[in-house]
C-alpha cells in the first residue's frame, strides 16, 4: 500500500509533464488500491472499476494543479473517497441497493444459500465458506454510515494508520480512534441483528 | 471499572493501546463479567472476519478501457467545445464587427417597437370600436372627408364676408353642398383640386343655365361642369340633376281650357317662352325684371288665381319628384339660394306654373 515517495516524486512529475508512460505506471500502482476502496464503498464490481477507472481520469486531468507530489497517496485517496460519497448518493438516489440487505441469501457459486445463521458465535466458518463470509462482512459494512464505513474501510481493510486517516478526514486521532471504535462495535451489531 | 468503560476499551486492547495498569483492570473486569467476556469474544470475531476480507483482484483491461474512456471523454469535450464554446474560440476581429451590428439591429428594433406600440394600440381600439375589418380600413378615408367638407363648408360659410369675386365663390358654392347631401362620397384630393380651380364666371352660369334648359326638355344628360362635379358618385346617381330651382306658381282655376291661351299670351307680352308645357304644369323662362309683374298679371287672370311662391324644400321635392321626367332628389334649401343668384346674374327667372282645378 505504501509506495516509495522518491521514485513516485519522479513519476508524477514526469506525469504532470504530460508522459503517458508514468500515467499508466500509476495506474499499475495504485489501481488495485482505489479498485477495493471503491468495492467496499460500494459493494458492487462493475461500479467499483468504473468508480476506480473515473478516478484515475480525474488525477490525469488535474495532476498538474498537485503543487506536492510527496502528498500524492493522500491526494488520490482523498479523491478516490469523494468520487465515492458521490457516486454512492447517486446510486441511493436510485435506490440501488434497495434490493439487496442482509437477510436476502447470499449468492454463492453453488447458488443461493439461504442464511441459517443462529448465532454468529456458532463457528460461522463451518456455515459459510469464505467467500460468502466475505459477502456477509460486505453486506455489514453497507448497512453502516457511509462515514462508518469509510473509517473500517481505512482502518481495518486498507490499513490506513491513525495519523492519515486523520489528515484525510480532517480529524484529530483521538476523534478518529472513537469514531472507529464505534464503527466496529456497529458493524458487530449489524452482524449479528441479520445472524439472528 | 464498569462494563461500558471496559467495552469502550474494546478496540485499544486489540491494538495494545492501553497502558498496563488500564489493561490489568480491564482484563480484572472481563474474568469476573461474563456479559462483557462474550462481548469481547464477538468482537474479536467481527474484527477477524474483517481481517480476512481479501483484495478483489483488478480486472484484465482495466488500463486499455481507461484509455478507451479518456479517448471518448476528449472527443466529447472538443465536440461541446466545437458546438458550444465555439463563439469564445473565434477571433476578436470576426466577433466585433458581429456584436456591433447585432447592437444596432437591438437598439434600431427597440425604437422601432416603441414608436409603433402606441399607433398599434390605437388600432387596436379602433379594432374594438369597429365591428368589421373592413369599416376600420374605411375610417381614416371617411374622417378625411368628413374634415374636406367641414373646410369646404367653411370656407363656402365665409365666401360673403370675403373679397373674393362672386363668381369664382358661385363656381366653388355647389361642390361641398353636393358632398353633403351625399353623406358617405369622399372626393380624391386630385378632384377637388379640380374643382378649386374655379372656371370663368360666364362659363359657369352659362353651364347653370344650361342645365335648367336641359332639365326643362327632360334631359337627363348632366352638363360637362355637373358631371365634373358628381365626378365619384355612384353611377346611378348620376342621373340627378344639381341644378338651381325654379319660382313655382300654382295658378287654381275652375276654366282650364281659357287659362292656358291667356298664358302663352302673357308669357309672350313680358318677353318669355315656354319651355315645355306637360299637361298642368308649365315651364317658363322670363326676364328676371318683369317677373314681378308677371306675376301680378297672372293672378289678375283670373279672380280666383291663387300664386303661391314655394320655396320649402320637402314641397318642392315632392312636386319634382310626381313630375314625369323631370327628376330631382336631395335638393337642399341652402341650395336653392345660389341657384336663384346665378338665375338673377344671367337677367332670367324660370318659373313653374302649376294649373290646379278650383
Amino acid at each position: 500500500m505504501k509506495t516509495s515517495p522518491k521514485i513516485q516524486k519522479e513519476v508524477i512529475e514526469s506525469c504532470k509533464a504530460g508522459n503517458e508512460k508514468a500515467f499508466a505506471e500509476i495506474v499499475f500502482h495504485y489501481q488495485k488500491k482505489v479498485l477495493n476502496i471503491a468495492y467496499r464503498m460500494l459493494g458492487n464490481f462493475e461500479e467499483a472499476k468504473d468508480l476506480a477507472q473515473e478516478v484515475f481520469i480525474s488525477v490525469f486531468d488535474s495532476i498538474k494543479d498537485l503543487k506536492e507530489e510527496i502528498k500524492f497517496d493522500a491526494w488520490l485517496t482523498q479523491i478516490t473517497l469523494n468520487h465515492c460519497r458521490n457516486r454512492w448518493k447517486y446510486l441511493k438516489r436510485r435506490q440501488y441497493f434497495n434490493s439487496e440487505s442482509l437477510d436476502d441469501p447470499i449468492e454463492t457459486e453453488d447458488g443461493n444459500i439461504p442464511k441459517a445463521i443462529v448465532d454468529p458465535s456458532d463457528s460461522p466458518e463451518t456455515l459459510y465458506e469464505k467467500k460468502s463470509i466475505q459477502e456477509f462482512i460486505q453486506r455489514g459494512l453497507l448497512e453502516l454510515k457511509e462515514d462508518q464505513r469509510e473509517l473500517l474501510v481505512l482502518r481495518d481493510l486498507q490499513g490506513f494508520s491513525y495519523g492519515e486517516m486523520g489528515e484525510l478526514l480532517g480529524l484529530p486521532e483521538g476523534t478518529i480512534k472513537s469514531k472507529l471504535h464505534r464503527a466496529r462495535m456497529e458493524l458487530k451489531e449489524v452482524l449479528e441483528m441479520s445472524a439472528h | 471499572m464498569d462494563c461500558k468503560e471496559v467495552r469502550d476499551r474494546f478496540s485499544s486492547l486489540l491494538e495494545r493501546e492501553l497502558m498496563p495498569p488500564e489493561e490489568k483492570t480491564l482484563r480484572e473486569h472481563l474474568s469476573s463479567c461474563s456479559e462483557c467476556q462474550r462481548e469481547l469474544e464477538r468482537f474479536e470475531k467481527t474484527m477477524r472476519w474483517l481481517g480476512s476480507v481479501e483484495e478483489v483482484e483488478v480486472p484484465e483491461g482495466f488500463l486499455p478501457e481507461l484509455y478507451k474512456k479518456m479517448e471518448e471523454r476528449k472527443r466529447r469535450s472538443a465536440e461541446v467545445k466545437k458546438t458550444e464554446l465555439g463563439w469564445f474560440h473565434l477571433p476578436i476581429s470576426f466577433k466585433l464587427p458581429v456584436q456591433a451590428v447585432a447592437m444596432v439591429a437591438i437598439v434600431f428594433l427597440v425604437l422601432y417597437l416603441t414608436k409603433t406600440m402606441p399607433t398599434e394600440v390605437y388600432r387596436l381600439k379602433d379594432a374594438r370600436q369597429t365591428p368589421s375589418p373592413l369599416s376600420v380600413e374605411k375610417k381614416p378615408e371617411q374622417v378625411l372627408t368628413q374634415k374636406e367638407v367641414e373646410k369646404d363648408q367653411r370656407i363656402f360659410e365665409t365666401t360673403p364676408e370675403t373679397p373674393r369675386p362672386k363668381d369664382v365663390d358661385l363656381a366653388k358654392a355647389p361642390v361641398p353642398r353636393e358632398e353633403k347631401l351625399k353623406g358617405t362620397y369622399a372626393p380624391p384630393v386630385k378632384t377637388e383640386a379640380k374643382k378649386a380651380e374655379a372656371p370663368s364666371p360666364k362659363a359657369e352660369i352659362t353651364a347653370y343655365q344650361q342645365i335648367e334648359l336641359k332639365e326643362a326638355a327632360g334631359a337627363k344628360a348632366p352638363s360637362p361642369e355637373v358631371g365634373k362635379i358628381e365626378k365619384g358618385l355612384v353611377a346611378g346617381e348620376k342621373s340627378i340633376v344639381t341644378s338651381k330651382l325654379p319660382q313655382e306658381i300654382i295658378l287654381k282655376t275652375s276654366e282650364r281650357e281659357k287659362m292656358i291661351p291667356q298664358l302663352h299670351e302673357l308669357i309672350k307680352q313680358f318677353g318669355g317662352e315656354m319651355v315645355t308645357a306637360e299637361g298642368d304644369m308649365f315651364l317658363v323662362s322670363l326676364p328676371t325684371t318683369s317677373f314681378s309683374e308677371f306675376e301680378k298679371e297672372l293672378s289678375g287672370l283670373s279672380a280666383s288665381t291663387k300664386a303661391d311662391k314655394v320655396v320649402a324644400k320637402k314641397q318642392i321635392a315632392e312636386s319634382l319628384r310626381t313630375a314625369p321626367g323631370l327628376r330631382r332628389e336631395g335638393v337642399d334649401e341652402k341650395r336653392k339660394a345660389p341657384s336663384k343668384l346665378s338665375a338673377d346674374q344671367e337677367g332670367r327667372t324660370v318659373v313653374r306654373i302649376l294649373l290646379v282645378p278650383e
